[in-house]
């Protein structure tokens, strides 16, 4: 596909989305990749937020080492306020050796700039920018964001029991505080494929097989967490790949719901359709984003409405 | 000559609709932040389908590989029709020059491998240890190679010297010899005044230039250029009978 149409193809289901009443739109980052992987989510998250009206547009997440962060603070602003608010900035660390090297930094120093880097944010957002939101899957991190009252978006290739130990330790950190004010909400992309058709299912766990190839290309390293494995991408590929495919929710509306509903009971309210899957075309992507709106988002809704 | 509007911080989405309407061949973003240039010409990008979207970007404010990533995401965006003003700022004639390289680079199809007095790219640094010695800037523009347009203290030396179009602000300035010159001056609403400012710039030469319009309402003055000011200087011996005779009516129905 063009890049430009891809680009094209954004807006379009991002207007899509908008009409359909979906909250939220989260955009992923990486650099040098030969696919056109977006390197620059804040111009990415503009066009979206030109040609919506009530949709948030999330990053989820940017490289926020790679920034410098004092003018990332004021482009998330100007954009923020640009789009009445509906800006939502989620920023990680990154990895990749190259993408470090390319914008001229040592990757021993992300976790000092990372750090500096939130304090520079956590400050705009206290002066009323953009929500940070914060993309980890290591104990440290997630305690320290639930200790300072960020909501959390866990990777799509995380299995369920592994989100469940991180919510919990955010939990814990946020618990640690003792803060008074209403606790922000933890999310988790997800993939999804709605059908009650046998080959549309296979295709669609085909697709998400397929589009974790690319973060064997990308050299990621699921890192192990407490009783959780290692899943190595580059180095153990099929073995990760498959783990991750296992993790997709498939089937019928009530299939769908009852396995999203294992995420609210453990505290997960916003949860992210992973649906650009590689070999999906156009006209399922499509056919997706309106039959989850209308056959399970409102009995999600309801489910959350009942609780409140 | 062409003519195309400076737009104003903030109503970038609306006025690039605007002058894409009145048929003014683009729009330049970023004259106000200087930071959040790119964020101003996205949102004239998707106000608009045809029209060039310059935006203004001030040099020495990030690492330029930053930039050139979000100058590519922005050609994506708006499918081609992205040019850059270079700002060179404060920085002096070696820095700049060297900024204006990566850029240019780093906005073309062959791997970078950089080293200048400023920057070097990829910065090889120990720690990186797996990483390689070029890197590619992905998604590539749109354009086979994006306009690349200068201003500012140092515009002149370095436009010299890689060829490069630098922005006029007085007629004396304007070089008549290339086949490209842009400019950027202020209307005043006075159509007399405005068609005597305008000529004086088509005579010098210059190719595209950016209007930057007076406060209040733009309704006539957009109207004053894509009705008088435009069509006088797109052709010589413009026949005014053209432009004086009355406005066609409107479409009486539903608009």
């Amino acid at each position: 596909m063009h890049w430009g149409r891809a680009y094209r193809d954004l807006r379009e289901y991002a207007q899509l989305m908008d009409e359909l009443g979906y909250d939220e739109l989260w955009l992923s980052e990486h650099h040098f990749f030969y696919d056109g992987y977006c390197p620059a989510l804040l111009p990415a998250a503009a066009s979206v937020l030109s040609v919506t009206k009530n949709l948030r547009v999330g990053t989820g997440m940017l490289l926020l080492p790679m920034q410098d962060p004092h003018r990332l603070a004021v482009v998330a602003h100007d954009l923020n306020t640009r789009s009445g608010g509906r800006l939502d900035l989620g920023v990680g660390m990154g990895y990749r050796d190259i993408e470090f090297d390319g914008h001229g930094i040592s990757r021993k120093q992300r976790l000092p700039r990372m750090l500096r880097g939130l304090e520079v944010l956590e400050a705009e957002q206290r002066a009323g920018g953009a929500t940070l939101w914060m993309g980890a899957q290591l104990i440290d991190p997630v305690k320290r964001a639930g200790q300072h009252g960020h909501p959390i978006l866990f990777s799509a290739a995380l299995p369920v029991e592994r989100c469940r130990t991180l919510a919990g330790v955010w939990e814990e950190g946020w618990n640690e505080t003792g803060r008074s004010e209403p606790k922000p909400p933890l999310g988790a992309l997800r993939n999804i494929w709605l059908t009650e058709d046998a080959e549309e299912r296979a295709a669609a766990r085909d697709w998400v097989r397929a589009s974790y190839v690319q973060y064997a290309g990308l050299g990621w390293t699921l890192p192990a967490v407490g009783e959780h494995a290692q899943a190595d991408f580059a180095e153990e590929t099929d073995k990760a790949i498959q783990a991750t495919v296992e993790t997709t929710i498939t089937g019928s509306a009530d299939e769908c719901v009852e396995q999203l509903r294992e995420f609210e009971a453990m505290g997960i309210d916003h949860i992210a359709f992973r649906l650009m899957l590689d070999g999906a075309p156009r006209a399922a992507i499509e056919s997706q984003i309106r039959r989850l709106a209308t056959e399970v988002m409102p009995r999600l809704r309801a489910q959350v409405g009942s609780r409140a | 000559m062409r003519l195309g509007l400076v737009l104003p911080e903030g109503r970038e989405h609306e006025l690039a609709r605007l002058a894409e309407e009145h048929g003014l061949f683009g729009v330049l973003a970023g004259s106000g932040n200087p930071l959040t240039a790119v964020n101003a010409a996205v949102y004239a990008s998707t106000a608009t389908e045809f029209a060039r979207v310059i935006v203004r970007l001030h040099l020495g404010l990030e690492h330029p590989v930053i930039i050139a990533e979000e100058l590519s995401v922005l050609d994506n965006v708006n499918n081609g029709r992205t040019v850059v003003l270079a700002d060179t700022g404060e920085l002096d004639e070696e820095a700049a020059d060297d900024e204006v390289a990566v850029l240019r680079e780093a906005l073309a199809s062959r791997p970078i491998q950089h080293e200048g007095p400023l920057w070097k790219v990829p910065a090889g640094l120990p720690a990186n240890v797996t990483a390689p010695k070029s890197i590619s800037v992905t998604p590539k523009p749109v354009q086979v190679e994006v306009p690349f347009w200068l201003t500012g203290r140092a515009a002149a030396a370095i436009g010299a010297r890689r060829g490069l179009p630098v922005l006029a602000h007085s007629p004396a300035d304007v070089d008549g010899a290339p086949l490209l010159q842009p400019a950027r001056d202020a209307i005043t609403g006075d159509l007399a005044r405005d068609r005597d400012r305008l000529s004086t710039w088509a005579k010098a030469g210059v190719t595209y230039l950016l209007i930057d319009l007076p406060d209040g309402p733009v309704g006539d003055l957009m109207t004053n250029i894509s009705r008088h000011l435009g069509p006088e200087v797109g052709m010589p011996h413009f026949p005014r009978v053209m432009s004086d005779s009355a406005v066609p009516l409107p479409w009486p129905g539903e608009r």
